[in-house]
């Protein structure tokens, strides 16, 4: 039975509207609006894949990464950088005797000198990194083994901190500053760096100690507790149960580097997010004359070997380093763009010999019915 | 009535099934399939980075992202563009739907949404999270800031995958979505600024001072993502997560083009070239659909099909007329008056009035059938 027209609806309108004829003045038909919005008829833009659009963009794609895969991969080559292990794993290594013979209670430190020699000198700033492996700070009950108002110098935070640092919370009744086991376990290692001059003399090396955190983390992030002098803000509060010296004694020469505000501190207590990492220690800045910073030549490297890691297989090495715009030398970008170049080219390439070959694009005659 | 109320969808006349049919529930099915599949590729890329990070933390169950970003991802960062796609997303419009009714095979033969098609999304949400996880993992084993300081923190890790992800879902969306309304174009770059005015409000001294041991990330906003590598690796795994999924549909469209495709192609010729094709079209059907029916208990439309009267506007009132003569002859009457309703709507005719009397009777001749 086909009806014609859609004047039943109207009629469902105007059925209601002579029922409601005393009520309101006008009688509501029940028809949606025929706006665009409501009969979905919005105006838009219907985008189609089609290879006029598809295989320039592959092109274009690879004509853009390739270059900037080439200028990566050289910037990171003309960056130079130097990696010397010294934890001390073999009988012949010059740091085997500190680290076979640690002791959590002894009081002299033990230390041990490392030669080497650089090939090429470098120029302008160079930094120093100490490296850590198989050392996983990005474990889950380490990540939130801290407390971030303590450390940012709130007086009740100091006293009482979250149970978030169990079990270095407490010693006894003293609370630990600073608490988690993130701050227990801070690198102690003291690295100092000689030039080797050709007439045999040791020429100590400036090593710049401040600097080397984010700023956000040095001035907001971080702040000592209020008081006359850093002891006595402290007062009351134990050291983390690993450290040999209280917090407040980390940089006794500069008040300014010293407590929770010292660099070290707060470049170790920002984790890493993988088991093998390394982390800024010192920054050598380039001489104001026109020699290179770090010549070529030999060089000694004196450690005081305070951290242990043999017990969990872990690594210790000490890293110079020149960087350029894009960081560090890693050379994994600059082949990951060229290779992503080249495939998506080649990519190209395939695409329009397939399409030419094989296209089926039909026109409306054979669209069945 | 009881039947109009226990139902789903209810209608007055069964011509309405045809584009209930045809147009809403064809668009209603590829709507569903067409969200479904981008949710589950969704949640598969957000969640499964922590399995591939599980492997380098210990599995310790360490989150890759922020907690913030792990509450808002779905509920503010991803929810509108999909949803947009989800209400308005047409293939083909609604007369080409009721033109090609073979259109609608894909939905009764469940082509769009099957077990293939549920683990080609699963299995494009794992490839794009081991890219989000593995290319920002090489890019960041020894990344330095362009000041030597630390970059290879979980915080700045963090950042970077979230970034990274929002915009490849985003421009994952951008592709799936065939019908480009401004609600659309509103939800998704609106989504992406919502993110980074979020990621960088929330990652603010403000926040941090108000409750710092729930806004840990503080600084790690602004310090990553002003970092020219960052960018670099987000570009880089934005293009490898989207590539592949481009190339297939590429290949779909061109060699293995369906009924679908090529309407929707059709479409889009047809809206370049202008609308003078469809109204000859028009004509040449309804000329083809004349009345052919032999009545033998009356004298027939002989006279009235050969002089062409019922082709022009002015057979309404003949057709009007004709109403008043038999009941059974009302259903050509209305055939009549649905060719006239046709040919004139071509040119933009305002449909023949039909007579009050035609309306009032059709109701009640099927609330008696």
């Amino acid at each position: 039975m086909m009806a014609s027209s859609y004047n039943a609806k109207d009629e469902d309108g105007h059925h209601s509207g002579s029922v409601s004829h005393g009520g309101a003045g006008t009688a509501k038909s029940k028809k949606p609006d025929n706006t665009a919005f409501k009969q979905q008829r919005l105006p838009a833009w219907q985008p189609i894949l089609t290879a006029g659009t598809v295989l320039p963009a592959f092109f274009v794609i690879g004509l853009i990464f390739i270059p900037i895969g080439i200028g990566l991969y050289v910037t990171s080559n003309n960056i130079k950088e130097f990696e010397i292990d010294y934890t001390g794993v073999n009988v012949d290594s010059p740091c085997y005797t500190c680290a076979n013979n640690f002791s959590w209670n002894s009081t002299t430190s033990c230390s041990c000198t490392v030669n080497f020699t650089l090939e090429q000198p470098f120029e302008n700033n160079v930094y120093m990194y100490y490296g850590l492996s198989n050392f996983y700070q990005n474990h889950r009950r380490y990540v939130k083994s801290r407390d971030d108002r303590q450390l940012n110098g709130d007086a009740t935070a100091l006293k009482d901190p979250s149970n978030d640092c169990e079990p270095y919370r407490k010693i006894g009744v003293e609370t630990i500053a600073p608490c988690g086991a993130i701050a227990n376990s801070l690198f102690n290692d003291s690295l100092e760096l000689y030039y080797v001059e050709p007439s045999g003399a040791l020429n100590a090396v400036p090593l710049a100690k401040k600097g080397i955190a984010w700023w956000t983390d040095r001035n907001v992030k971080f702040r000592n507790p209020a008081g006359v002098d850093l002891p006595t803000a402290f007062k009351g509060t134990a050291k983390p149960v690993n450290w040999r010296k209280p917090v407040y004694e980390l940089d006794p020469s500069d008040p300014d580097n010293n407590g929770f505000i010292n660099e070290d501190f707060i470049v170790w207590m920002r984790t890493a997010a993988l088991p093998t990492f390394r982390k800024l220690y010192r920054i050598i800045h380039k001489n104001q004359s026109s020699t290179s910073t770090l010549p070529s030549g030999r060089y000694v490297l004196n450690i005081t070997y305070n951290y242990p890691v043999l017990s969990f297989d872990g690594r210790k090495r000490m890293i110079l380093s020149t960087i350029s715009w894009m960081g560090g030398k890693n050379p994994f970008l600059g082949i990951a763009y060229i290779t992503v170049g080249s495939i998506c080219f080649f990519l190209g390439v395939v695409l329009l010999i397939i399409h030419h070959k094989y296209d089926t694009r039909s026109n409306s005659a054979d669209i069945p019915n | 009535m009881q039947a109009v109320l226990a139902s789903d969808y209810s209608f007055a006349q069964f011509q309405y099934l045809r584009r209930l049919l045809l147009v809403h529930g064809r668009w209603s099915y590829f709507r569903m399939c067409n969200f479904l599949g981008y949710f589950f590729y969704k949640n598969f890329a957000f969640t499964l980075v922590h399995f591939w990070y599980g492997f380098f933390c210990g599995f310790s169950a360490q989150a890759v992202y922020d907690q913030w970003f792990i509450t808002l991802f779905n509920i503010i960062y991803t929810s509108l563009p999909v949803l947009a796609m989800g209400l308005f997303d047409q293939d083909v419009n609604d007369q080409n739907s009721l033109r090609y009714p073979s259109l609608y095979k894909p939905g009764q033969q469940n082509l769009l949404f099957n077990k293939r098609q549920f683990f080609l999304c699963t299995l494009q949400g794992v490839t794009t999270s081991f890219l989000l996880f593995f290319i920002p993992y090489g890019a960041f084993s020894a990344v330095v800031k362009e000041d030597g300081s630390n970059f290879s923190d979980q915080q700045t890790f963090a950042v970077t995958i979230a970034t990274t992800l929002v915009i490849v879902v985003s421009v994952q969306i951008g592709l799936d979505t065939h019908y480009w309304t401004a609600v659309n174009h509103l939800f998704v770059w609106g989504s992406l600024i919502v993110y980074f005015a979020i990621l960088f409000s929330m990652q603010s001294y403000g926040l941090f001072g108000l409750f710092p041991n729930n806004f840990p990330f503080i600084g790690a906003a602004y310090n990553c993502l002003s970092e020219k590598g960052v960018w670099l690796v987000i570009l880089l795994t934005t293009t490898v997560c989207v590539v592949p999924g481009l190339v297939v549909s590429f290949l779909k469209v061109d060699l293995f083009s369906t009924l679908t495709d090529k309407v929707r192609y059709l479409q889009q010729s047809r809206k370049r070239h202008g609308p003078q094709e469809q109204s000859l079209r028009r004509v040449r059907r309804t000329s083809s659909r004349r009345s052919g029916y032999a009545f033998s208990h009356q004298q027939g439309y002989g006279e009235l099909i050969t002089s062409g009267k019922n082709m022009r506007r002015s057979t309404v009132s003949s057709a009007c007329s004709l109403e008043k003569t038999t009941n059974g002859s009302n259903w050509i009457g209305n055939v009549l008056k649905r060719k006239n309703e046709v040919s004139c709507s071509s040119q933009e005719f305002i449909a023949a009035p039909e007579g009050n009397s035609s309306a009032t009777k059709t109701p009640r001749q099927q609330r008696t059938d």
